[in-house]
C-alpha cells in the first residue's frame, strides 16, 4: 500500500491511496427523481426504472457488505451529516409529486461504518456530525436510489450534500468512505445520488412528451457520458466546470465527485443502463466497472 | 356573503431555534431559553393577531419547494411530527393543523386562472415542511385558527430574482382575489428571514447567547436601511431596492414570501410596526406588522 500526500485546490489537504485490495465492489450514478418509482409505468421513466432495477442486479451480483448512499437531496448546511439511526424506516411524500402517493422505507444503517467516517473526517478537514433522530426526514433521492439498488437489503451508509463543499471536498469524503470501509474489511457499493442537466419544465406536461429540455442541454450531457464511459476519470473530471456552464447539472455535478473520490479517480470504464428526460432535466443510471 | 377582506400581514420569519427556545410541550429538544428579542416580538404580535379575530392565516414557506408550480394545502388535517433536516437537534415538532380548504382551492384557482401552474396538494399523509409550522406556532401557538399553506415555486432562483418576483406579485393579487370572493377575514404570514448570511457552525449550546451576532456587518446594515423605509412606510422604495437587497444580503425574500404578501395587500405605502429583530445564527429576522385598517385611512 503506497500512500501519497496532495494538495488539493487549497481547500484541504487529503491522502490518496493506490490500492490494490479495493473495498469498492461497485459502483453507480442514479438519478434521484421519485418518477421512475411512482410513476414507472410511464414511457419514458419506464426506461428509467428499468435501468434502475439493472443496476440494482449488477449491484446485488457484486455482493458488498454495505452499501454507502451520497445523495444531492440531502442538504445540510452545518456539517457533513451521517444517518446513524440503527435502522430508518417510513412512510414518504415527495414535496413535489405528492399526487403519487407514498414512497415507503426501510433502511438498516451501517453504524459502525457510519461512525468511522465521521471520526475520521477531521483527517480531511472535514466536520462531521451524527443523525440519529426518530422521524428525520429521509430524502426522496436516497429513499428512490436504495428501493431500485438495494433490493439484496443489505446495511447502508447515508451520508448528505452539504451545500458549503466544493468538488474537491465532496471527492475527499468519497475517499475517506471508500478508505474506512477498507480499515473495517468490508467491501461497499457505492451509490450516487443526481441528475444531470437540470433545467426542467416547470408547466405540466404529458409524460410522453417529456424530452431533455434543450437540445444544448442533451448535447452537453451526452459529451458528460462519453466523458465518463471512457474511462479516463481525470479527464471525466476536468470537464465538470465547463458541463456546470453548459447544463447547470444538479449540484454541481458533485455527485460524480463523490464517486470518483470513492474509487480512488480509478475505474476500467463505465455503462450508460439508460439516459432520459426527468420532466426535461437529464438522467441517467451509470455503473462503473471497478 | 360579506367580501373577504386581508386584515393584515405579518413578516413572520421561521429559524426553529425560536421555537426551540421557547419549549413548547410539541417540541422534543429542551432549551434553556434564547434569542429572547425575537421570541418576545412575536409575543406583542401574537397579541395583535389575537384582535383581528381572522378567521384565517394564510402562510407562504420557503422550506416546501415545489417545482412545478404553486402548490397550496389541501387537507383539512394534517398532523404528524416536523423534523429540521438542518437542526433537527432543535427541532422534532409534532404538529395537527386545520386547512381552509375552500380558501385553498380558491387561492389555487385563481392563480390558474392568471396563468401560473397551481395544484392543491391532497395527500393526507404529507408531512408539513418546518417553516409553515415554525412561523404558525411562533404567531399562533394555540392552533385554534384555520390555515392555508403555500410552497415556494422557486421561481426567483430559477428564472432569476426579477422574473421570479413577478410571479409572485400575480400569486399575490391571486390570493387577495381568493379571500375577497369566499368572503374570508384574512391575516397573511410572509415566512422569511432578511439578511441570510449564516455562520457554518453551530455553538456547542445552540442556546448560548454571547454567539449570537450579525454574521456581517453590510447584512445588518441592508437589514437596518429596508427595516427603516418599512417602518416609515416606504414600501415603493423598498421594493426598488429588493433585487439589490437580494444579492448583497442573500436575502431569504427571494424565495417570494415578502413580495406574495405584499401584492396581495396592495404594496401599501404605510408604516409597518417593528415588533424586534434579532439574529439566529447570523441571519437577520425581523417580525413586523402591517395593519390594513391603516391602508383604508392612508
Ligand atoms: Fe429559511
Amino acid at each position: 500500500m503506497a500512500l501519497e500526500t496532495l494538495s488539493w485546490s487549497g481547500t484541504c489537504r487529503l491522502q490518496r491511496w493506490h490500492e490494490i485490495d479495493m473495498s469498492v465492489v461497485s459502483a453507480f450514478l442514479v438519478p434521484g427523481s421519485p418518477l421512475p418509482r411512482i410513476q414507472g409505468g410511464n414511457p419514458p421513466w419506464d426506461a428509467m426504472a428499468k435501468a434502475l432495477s439493472a443496476a440494482g442486479d449488477v449491484l446485488a451480483s457484486t455482493d458488498p457488505d454495505s452499501i454507502v448512499v451520497y445523495s444531492t437531496q440531502w442538504i445540510a448546511v452545518l456539517d457533513q451529516l451521517w444517518q446513524t439511526r440503527e435502522q430508518v424506516a417510513g412512510r414518504h411524500v415527495d414535496e413535489n409529486w405528492h399526487e403519487f402517493g407514498v414512497l415507503e422505507y426501510d433502511m438498516a444503517i451501517d453504524v459502525e461504518l457510519a461512525t468511522a467516517c465521521i471520526e475520521e473526517s477531521s483527517s480531511i478537514g472535514v466536520k462531521s456530525k451524527a443523525v440519529n433522530y426518530d422521524g428525520f426526514p429521509i430524502d426522496t433521492g436516497t429513499i428512490v436510489a436504495d428501493s431500485f439498488l438495494n433490493r439484496i437489503r443489505k446495511p447502508v451508509v447515508v451520508t448528505s450534500n452539504n451545500v458549503y463543499h466544493d468538488m474537491a471536498v465532496t471527492e475527499s469524503i468519497g475517499q475517506l468512505v471508500a478508505k474506512s470501509a477498507r480499515e473495517q474489511r468490508k467491501d461497499i457499493a457505492v451509490v450516487a445520488v443526481g441528475g444531470l442537466s437540470g433545467a426542467f419544465f416547470r408547466q405540466e406536461i404529458i409524460p410522453e412528451d417529456d424530452r431533455i429540455f434543450s437540445e444544448a442541454y442533451d448535447s452537453a450531457n451526452r459529451k458528460m457520458l462519453d466523458l465518463i464511459c471512457s474511462g479516463n476519470c481525470q479527464k471525466a473530471m476536468a470537464f465538470v466546470p465547463e458541463y456546470n456552464e453548459q447544463a447547470s447539472p444538479e449540484m454541481g455535478f458533485k455527485h460524480f465527485g463523490f464517486v470518483s473520490g470513492a474509487l480512488g479517480h480509478k475505474y476500467s470504464k463505465a455503462e450508460v443502463h439508460h439516459y432520459g428526460p426527468l420532466y426535461g432535466s437529464g438522467g441517467a443510471v451509470i455503473e462503473f466497472q471497478v | 356573503m360579506d367580501t373577504g377582506k386581508i386584515l393584515a400581514g405579518f413578516l413572520a420569519p421561521h429559524p426553529p431555534h425560536l421555537v426551540y427556545g421557547e419549549n413548547p410541550p410539541q417540541n422534543e429538544p429542551r432549551s434553556k431559553g434564547g434569542w429572547e428579542p425575537l421570541r418576545w416580538a412575536y409575543e406583542r404580535a401574537r397579541e395583535n393577531l389575537e384582535k383581528y379575530k381572522p378567521d384565517v392565516l394564510l402562510v407562504h414557506s420557503p422550506h416546501w419547494v415545489t417545482q412545478q408550480g404553486h402548490h397550496f394545502l389541501g387537507v383539512q388535517n394534517l398532523c404528524g411530527k416536523s423534523v429540521d433536516p438542518i437542526f433537527p437537534n432543535l427541532f422534532r415538532y409534532s404538529f395537527e393543523l386545520n386547512v381552509d380548504v375552500e380558501l385553498a382551492e380558491a387561492c389555487c384557482e385563481e392563480a390558474s386562472a392568471a396563468g401560473l401552474t397551481a395544484k392543491m396538494m391532497r395527500n393526507p399523509e404529507f408531512r408539513v415542511d418546518y417553516g409553515t409550522i415554525t412561523t404558525l406556532h411562533m404567531i399562533r401557538p394555540q392552533w385554534d385558527i384555520p390555515i392555508v399553506g403555500i410552497s415556494a415555486n422557486n421561481s426567483p432562483y430559477y428564472l432569476g430574482t426579477r422574473e421570479g418576483l413577478e410571479e409572485m406579485d400575480i400569486l399575490g393579487s391571486a390570493t387577495r382575489r381568493a379571500v375577497e370572493n369566499t368572503g374570508r377575514r384574512a391575516v397573511l404570514l410572509a415566512s422569511n428571514t432578511l439578511c441570510h448570511y449564516h455562520f457554518s457552525e453551530e455553538p456547542a449550546v445552540p442556546e448560548d447567547m454571547s454567539q449570537e451576532h450579525p454574521h456581517d456587518y453590510e447584512g445588518y446594515l441592508w437589514d437596518m436601511r429596508v427595516i427603516e423605509l418599512l417602518r416609515r412606510g416606504r414600501t415603493n422604495e423598498v421594493f426598488e431596492l429588493l433585487p439589490q437587497f437580494i444579492d448583497e444580503a442573500f436575502a431569504e425574500v427571494k424565495s417570494g414570501a415578502f413580495t406574495w404578501m405584499f401584492s396581495a395587500m396592495g404594496y401599501p405605502n404605510i408604516p409597518g410596526e417593528l415588533h424586534g429583530y434579532g439574529t439566529v445564527i447570523g441571519t437577520g429576522n425581523a417580525v413586523m406588522e402591517w395593519d390594513m385598517s391603516a391602508a383604508a385611512l392612508a
